[in-house]
């Protein structure tokens, strides 16, 4: 049986900035990835200017290896159904558009962590003073492995959060997302932007860009409707009102289950005991759902907690939930109506863009996207949101009660 | 996937476009970890040369961050400096072997500059003799690694003081020479380095030079505020003075603008020994001023006094009362400023060091407070330092920063007299190209305590908006450390950066001194 200091289990960019913390502080640490490495992830791969500036402080300049075509993104357009379109250029510049494959296996490497790949997690029992894990390499052999403490980087469908809490998937509405790659015919969609649609006929998260030469057609939708319908309906309105003319999509198409809820009303889930969860497993996502930013931040922020604890002796539940308080409370930020509306919690200026616009335009576009929230209506989701937005205003934090 | 190897100093070709991340260099700016090369050879050497070299876990541990708590690093292995010949087999083996050194004295920087990412950590505190004194000149001959408070308490023995050193004076006297270091009295003395007459240095390469404004002048002028770039400081020989007691007198403001404005006032024309400013906020705004003997005080108070736009503690408490009242969403923040008056003023005039109202020794007394009040273990202190034409304007952005991410922090401002033959000094130093005369510097300190704890990189967060500032002004820092790497080549340009970074390649052909700080 291997002991070590920390074992983190996926190997994300979570991963890969809590390794970074763990490491630079002299602890063994050891990162189980179920694939082979490099591995494939599902992404649109646009980054937030405050991720980007993450990923180079703590990792360097990125290879070329590790970006898309094009490299970079310019901001965020915002398409409505009432036709207005608003483009929104990040702050700060250009972002990298990463190939998450490459990206995130170069992170890890940079961290320095010691990686064993094609392992799967089976089991986690936390017996007081360390964690027991129970793994399978491919091939089927089984191995043991103990650590102090065990972080829970393994993205929306968390081994480890399913271990310390198997019945929280049950309690939260689960969403598809799914992308199909398409030839391109004709598209005046502009290539420098990630473009989203507020339409509710679309779904509940639909989206357009540029990559290596093809369009991505995105479409998110509750699970349990139709990959294949829903694209269909996508493909053919943007043929019919903006003109995109595709070839039919390549077979490589895909998707994967996501967790869309837990940061718009503030209920995150950050472990127990000597389990710490970070990223997205641990529900953040930004507006948008651009989730590598707060994947980095957070998972820096895990690993931290860590070595505060290995290293001062504190109770790491504590002192994880008291630090991660800032980033629940930027990434919580993103969906609060109320900072939407008086504040600029997001990295690119949606007020001035909206302000530029026609008055009537105006009109159009804020009903437009009141009948887009009216979409997630059935998720009960109003009052935890405008709840959660009080707090905020009065206490000036998002309450930790409702953590996990 | 290949990662490629980019030289240090070196700024790699950014294959995302051209305008991402506009003003920051693409450039890892926490430092990557040293894997250890040739480290076995190289110790071997050592240890065959009768050093000795600790490399277990716990010896290493106690190193693994600095005051500022951001950063963590472990070295492979750690030195205690004994003396120069000591240092210079250390430089020169590791040189031969390229093992990074990283060199650590009060360990007092704040973004992981005394943090060694691997390689070896040399421990200058072995180093803290007094090893003369001349009363005639008043000159003191003291080793590198001396701490400020040993260096008062030596010299008190013989009515001596230093001239000024930082106000935390757990620092080292060579960090200090290397970095700046900045007192009460430095508007009218200049800063601590400005008062080194001469130095013994190891070079990089392993050689031991004296230097001087006459002896080795590149050297001397490379080393003084140099970021440990060139040399590491074994011996200084600085300028030292007759200890005198303090006179010290609080005025009172409202308004950050009419206290600089005074505080600038009262530096240009000399008229005290100290100046300061230290705030709650931007709430209670005291400036300090303080007088080394009963003749300029008396000075002061007939002349100046009426001149200034601050009031008394009475006059001021009334002012407070008359904001606070009908606001009484602020009282939290009234009773967090009554409850800080309570614990720090008599903090800054303790009964036992006063004797028939002046202060004996300030010293011991200010670095107390310091570390009483402010200490923690993640010392947060950004500054910027500009010239009196933007200092106002960049304290105003920068305390505009602090209310977005603290709900208490405190301003510490201080004027520094330039002195224009130490021009090549401040070169690649925080002292800003475009000051002249006097340089002002303000420390922007979130208030922490241990019930509540940021993340580390919350904190980082907050430096790097107040960096921001002094970016975009053309300002510079001021700091107990050295600078992160992608700020000096944002503040101080390319050009003046390049030179430095050849000039460094020269004397330290392996880079392998204090990497990462600058280059």
């Amino acid at each position: 049986m291997r002991n070590v200091d920390v074992i983190i289990v996926g190997a994300s960019l979570a991963a890969a900035a809590a390794a970074k913390r763990l490491v630079d502080a002299g602890f063994e640490t050891l990162i189980l990835e179920r694939l082979e490495l490099p591995r494939h992830k599902i992404c649109s791969g646009i980054l937030s200017p405050r991720g980007y500036r993450f990923l180079l402080e703590n990792f360097g300049p990125l290879p070329r290896a590790a970006l898309h075509d094009p490299t970079w993104c310019r901001g965020v357009t915002f398409h409505f159904p009432s036709m207005v379109s608003m483009p929104m250029d990040f702050f700060g510049g250009t972002t990298p558009h990463l190939h998450r494959k490459y990206s995130d296996y170069w992170a890890i490497q940079r961290s320095g962590a010691e990686v064993h790949d094609q392992t799967s997690v089976v089991a986690l029992s936390d017996k007081g003073t360390h964690v027991a894990v129970s793994a399978r390499r491919q091939g089927g052999e089984t191995v043991e492995y103990g650590a102090r403490y065990v972080i829970g980087a393994d993205g929306p469908s968390s081994v480890v959060r399913k271990a310390i809490y198997p019945q929280y998937d049950k309690q939260i509405p689960w969403f598809f997302v799914g992308q199909k790659f398409h030839d391109i015919i004709h598209c005046p969609l502009d290539h420098e932007y990630f473009h989203f649609w507020f339409h509710p006929r679309l779904g509940h998260y639909t989206w357009s860009h540029a990559r290596d030469g093809r369009q991505i057609v995105g479409v998110g939708f509750k699970k349990g409707d139709s990959f294949h319908d829903r694209h269909r309906i996508v493909e053919a309105y943007l043929r019919e009102k903006h003109d995109v003319q595709l070839q039919p999509a390549a077979p490589d198409h895909e998707g994967c289950a996501e967790n869309f809820g837990p940061s718009l009303i503030n209920r995150y889930v950050f472990g127990r005991g000597n389990m710490l969860l970070t990223g997205q497993s641990t529900g953040f996502l930004n507006m948008i759902g651009e989730g590598m930013s707060c994947a980095l931040h957070s998972g820096a922020i895990a690993g931290e907690a860590v070595v505060e604890s290995l290293c001062h002796n504190q109770p790491v539940q504590s002192v994880y939930r008291q630090m991660i308080a800032s980033e629940v409370r930027r990434t919580s930020d993103q969906w609060n109506p109320l900072m939407i509306a008086f504040a600029k919690p997001h990295e690119a200026d949606f007020p001035a863009a909206l302000l530029a616009l026609p008055r009537e335009d105006r009109i159009k576009v804020l009903r437009d996207i009141w009948r887009f929230v009216v979409l997630y209506k059935e998720f009960n989701w109003g009052r935890q949101i405008m709840a959660s937005s009080l707090a905020r205003l009065f206490t000036g934090r998002y309450p930790p009660q409702r953590w996990l | 996937m290949e990662i490629p190897v980019i030289e240090k100093g070196q700024l790699p070709p950014c294959p995302v476009a051209a305008d991402a991340l506009q003003g920051i260099p693409r450039q890892q700016t926490n430092a990557g970890l040293w894997h250890g090369e040739n480290w076995r050879s190289f110790v071997g050497e050592l240890q065959a040369a009768g050093i000795e070299v600790r490399e277990d876990r716990g010896s290493r541990g106690i190193y693994v961050t600095d005051a500022g708590g951001l950063a963590h690093g472990l070295p492979h292995g750690v030195m205690l400096a004994q003396d120069a010949q000591q240092v210079a087999m250390l430089m020169m083996k590791a040189q031969h072997y390229r093992i990074p050194v990283t060199t650590r004295g009060g360990g007092l920087t704040t973004e992981g500059e005394a943090v060694a990412y691997g390689g070896m950590l040399l421990d200058m505190t072995g180093m803290c003799h007094l090893l003369s004194v001349d009363k005639k000149a008043l000159t003191a001959r003291v080793q590198g690694g001396m701490l400020w408070h040993r260096l008062a308490e030596l010299l008190r023995i013989d009515g001596l003081d230093y001239i000024s050193a930082p106000l935390n004076l757990a620092s080292s006297v060579g960090g200090t020479l290397g970095v700046g270091g900045i007192d009460v009295n430095s508007a009218r003395y200049g800063c601590s380095a400005d008062q080194a007459l001469a130095l013994q240095v190891v070079t990089p390469t392993g050689d031991i030079v004296e230097c001087s404004d006459d002896q080795n002048v590149e050297l001397f002028q490379r080393v003084l505020l140099g970021y440990g770039q060139f040399g590491i400081i074994t011996e200084a020989t600085l300028k030292i003075r007759n200890y005198t007691p303090m006179r010290m007198h609080y005025f009172f403001y409202h308004s950050l603008r009419a206290a600089i404005d005074d505080l600038m006032m009262l530096d240009q024309r000399g008229v005290c020994d100290y100046t300061g400013i230290l705030t709650l906020m931007d709430k209670a705004i005291t400036l300090l001023v303080g007088f080394d003997t009963p003749e300029r005080e008396q000075d002061f108070r007939h002349i100046m006094i009426s001149r200034l736009r601050g009031c008394r503690e009475k006059k001021f408490a009334l002012r407070l009362l008359g904001y606070y009242l009908p606001r009484p969403w602020r009282w939290r923040q009234l009773r967090f400023l009554l409850r800080w008056k309570q614990a720090l003023f008599p903090d800054l005039l303790p009964a036992h060091h006063m004797q028939k109202g002046v202060l004996h020794d300030r010293s011991a007394v200010f670095s107390r407070a310091v570390w009483k009040h402010w200490g923690h273990k993640h010392m947060v202190i950004p500054d910027l330092a500009a010239s009196k034409e933007k200092f106002i304007t960049a304290v105003e952005r920068g305390n505009a920063v602090c209310k977005k991410y603290f709900p208490y922090y405190t301003l510490y401002c201080v004027g520094i007299k330039l002195r224009p033959e130490h021009q090549p000094h401040y070169e690649l130093s925080a002292i800003p190209p475009d000051a002249t005369g006097w340089s002002y510097g303000c420390e922007f300190e979130p208030i922490l305590d241990d019930e509540r704890h940021y993340s580390r990189d919350y904190l980082q967060s907050f430096k790097n908006a107040i960096y921001d500032i002094g970016v975009d002004m053309g300002t510079s820092y001021y700091r107990f450390g050295g600078m992160m790497k992608a700020y000096i080549r944002r503040a101080l340009g390319d050009a003046v950066v390049d030179k430095h970074l050849a000039w460094k390649r020269a004397a330290d052909p392996a880079m392998i001194l204090n990497r990462d700080v600058i280059f």
